[in-house]
């Protein structure tokens, strides 16, 4: 105990160098403060934006390769993904979620499309061009909030339920309860051969709100996002199957591609993330950690270095009393713990200090930062939107890069805080030990005398 | 009587030399005694001494404390609980107060005083300092009031052996006197056995025996 109450006396009777030593710790702690509240921020960020997004896996047919493998006489025109291939790509372990729908392109002869001119026509080799997507199981847009149901219409879930947009139902005067025929297209070369186009009588279950709209209406109109009347997968049971998985990491990329060759994707087909959609949202934030970590980890071992030999400095003017207490008969154990008391009171002192200091830094400079990182990935957040092409789901992802994150200290950044610090007070008390311990007091004493 | 401390063909040499500090040095001191070491500088007064308080070890020969040999007993606690040292140049923590060096030393001998700061304020005042000086810090003190903290120190953990380097020898005539009084009282009245390194006649005279060192030897005056 009484090694404790000498601690105490000891720093005060040392005030100007322990100021010093303090400054350095208290600085320390600060950075080491703020970096691990903006990382450990981060990482929760992170963690809860792979929670809620994941990483969309892209399959997609690489034409290079289908015409070299062609021409080696490994593929032919009619390699394609099965649907049954799609729903089983889609039990992995690698991925957090799937999402499997249908869908195909339709035209009307009632309802107009939105940004439809003119009548009906044939194009693209289609006997009728489309101008609609009728989609089937496409909720997504519902749980993220980029399509809003309007009061008075339910969800559709019934085979032949249906909604459709705002845009649409004005435009054709459609209400709830109302029905419409649809018509699946034909290629003009199958029509030519009697093939009839599939017919669906939709009832309309309710009307829903685009709250993310579509870039352009430049091009097809069945790439508006208005134009698509979703309904359940069932209403449309031969139809293409299109399905979205979503990985828990970028880096399971690799693995989930094997999985999928095993499961008889075709080399033809590439496995791509959206990598790049990730990168933006979240890369600001992995940006920021990346430099607060590398300046947290620099000003560490600089801190440290200093405090070493601020410390072995400090001892060694302390020497005469290290050897008059030998002499007195303190062991040289209780002489180092009373060194590292010291070191720990100091560094006790500095982390109250710090941790108001840190607290109140942490969130402008993580602004400050965030914002920095923000403006490196503007390119790639000007291609947020992503367009597909016919025959697809338009897709929209409106989360904007981070630019702004709560900084907060939790019991678990404290809990590292403290570590750090008293593995940074033994360090420097260390420091002084490993020095004082050489010296026999009556060498010291000799010394002095 | 009870023999306290012997010496048995104790020699030393320092680290990396080849010469013997101490040659053969053998001699007995008792408790109730006053002895004086007395010697030209460079006779080994002070490396005696050393070896006496625990704070080095003989090349050769043994140190026995009631029969233990210093070398195979804890020095640690031998210096924190049977011997007082008394330091020429005091050897105090300079930036605390007296008090506060007499306190450190009871702690760190383990003493059982429930009160140490009263004890420690009466036992200045035994050896001359009042109350005002003994909350003053070291470096405040004059070289005499240094040497009676010095030695209030050496009797805090009430050792019986008192051992004193030139206890005088940077003190005035009065202060002197003062030391060797309470030096004599420790010895004749409380029974310590008090070994004394000095040129001083003065100390000296005080002395029940006096030994003489030369050349690393040393012999009964």
């Amino acid at each position: 105990m009484y090694i404790i109450y000498n601690a105490f006396q000891n720093i005060g009777r040392n005030i100007s160098r322990n100021i010093l030593l303090a400054s350095i710790v208290f600085a320390i702690i600060a950075t080491t403060l703020v970096a691990l509240m903006i990382t450990n921020t981060s990482n929760r960020i992170i963690d809860e934006y792979k929670g809620q997004f994941g990483i969309e896996v892209t399959i997609e047919r690489n034409t290079q390769t289908f015409v070299d493998m062609r021409q080696r006489g490994e593929a032919s025109m009619g390699i394609t993904i099965t649907n049954e291939q799609y729903i089983a790509f889609a039990d992995s372990n690698l991925l957090q979620r799937s999402v499997i729908m249908n869908g195909t392109l339709v035209y009307s002869e009632t309802v107009t499309a939105i940004g439809q001119t003119g009548e009906l026509t044939t194009g693209h080799g289609y006997a009728i061009a489309p101008t609609m997507q009728l989609q089937g199981n496409n909720w997504d847009d519902f749980k993220n909030g980029h399509r809003v149901l309007l009061p008075g219409g339910v969800m559709p879930s019934r085979i032949n339920e249906s909604i459709i947009s705002e845009g649409l139902a004005e435009l054709n005067g459609i209400s709830v309860g109302d029905t419409i025929r649809l018509y699946g297209v034909v290629m003009e070369q199958a029509a030519a051969m009697g093939f009839v186009p599939a017919v669906y009588n939709l009832v309309i279950t309710g009307i829903y709100f685009c709250v993310a709209e579509s870039v352009s209406t430049w091009g097809s109109t069945t790439l508006i996002r208005q134009n698509e009347i979703l309904t359940v997968a069932e209403t449309m049971p031969g139809a293409q199957v299109i399905a979205r998985y979503y990985l828990y990491h970028p880096s399971d990329l690799e693995a989930f591609e094997q999985e999928l060759r095993v499961k008889g994707l075709h080399p033809i087909f590439d496995v791509n993330t959206d990598e790049h959609l990730y990168n933006a949202i979240v890369g600001p934030v992995e940006g920021m950690r990346g430099i607060v970590m590398t300046f947290m980890v620099v000003v560490f071992i600089l801190g440290a270095i200093i405090l070493i030999l601020l410390s072995s400095i400090a001892i060694r003017e302390r020497k005469y009393e290290i050897g008059v207490l030998r002499a007195m008969g303190m062991k040289k154990a209780k002489v180092a713990l009373g060194l590292w008391f010291e070191m720990v009171i100091i560094t006790a002192f500095c982390l109250i200090i710090g941790i108001f200091a840190g607290s109140l830094a942490a969130q402008p400079i993580s602004n400050r930062l965030l914002v920095q990182q923000a403006e490196n990935v503007q390119n790639i957040q000007d291609n947020l939107f992503v367009g597909r092409d016919l025959g697809s789901f338009s897709r929209v992802v409106n989360d904007d890069p981070i630019i702004e994150i709560p900084v907060s200290l939790g019991i678990y950044t404290l809990l590292q805080l403290i570590l750090i610090s008293l593995f940074l007070a033994s360090l420097a008390a260390f420091a002084a030990i490993s020095k004082i311990t050489k010296y026999e007091p009556i060498k010291i004493l000799m010394e002095r005398n | 009587m009870m023999s306290k401390l012997s010496l048995n063909n104790v020699a030393y040499k320092y680290e990396g030399t080849k010469k013997n500090v101490l040659k053969g040095v053998s001699a007995t001191f008792e408790a109730g005694k006053i002895y004086a070491i007395v010697g030209k500088s460079g006779s080994g007064k002070s490396t005696l001494l050393s070896l006496i308080a625990g704070l080095d070890i003989c090349t050769s020969g043994k140190i026995l404390h009631d029969g233990e040999d210093l070398k195979t007993i804890d020095r640690d606690v031998y210096r924190a609980k049977k011997i007082g040292v008394i330091f020429q140049s005091f050897n105090l923590i300079t930036n605390a107060t007296a008090v506060q060096n007499i306190i450190l030393s009871m702690n760190i001998s383990g003493s059982p005083e429930n009160d140490k700061k009263q004890f420690t304020y009466d036992l200045l005042q035994r050896i001359g300092i009042d109350r005002e000086t003994a909350a003053r810090k070291i470096l405040k003190l004059s070289g005499g009031e240094q040497q009676r903290v010095g030695i209030a120190r050496a009797l805090s953990h009430n050792p019986n052996i008192i051992i004193a380097d030139e206890p005088t020898g940077n003190l005035d005539t009065e202060t002197e006197d003062d030391i060797l009084k309470i030096l004599t009282i420790l010895a004749h009245d409380e029974g310590k056995c008090v070994i004394i390194v000095t040129h001083s006649k003065k100390v000296s005279s005080i002395a029940d025996e006096i030994w003489g060192m030369k050349d690393g030897k040393i012999t009964r005056v």
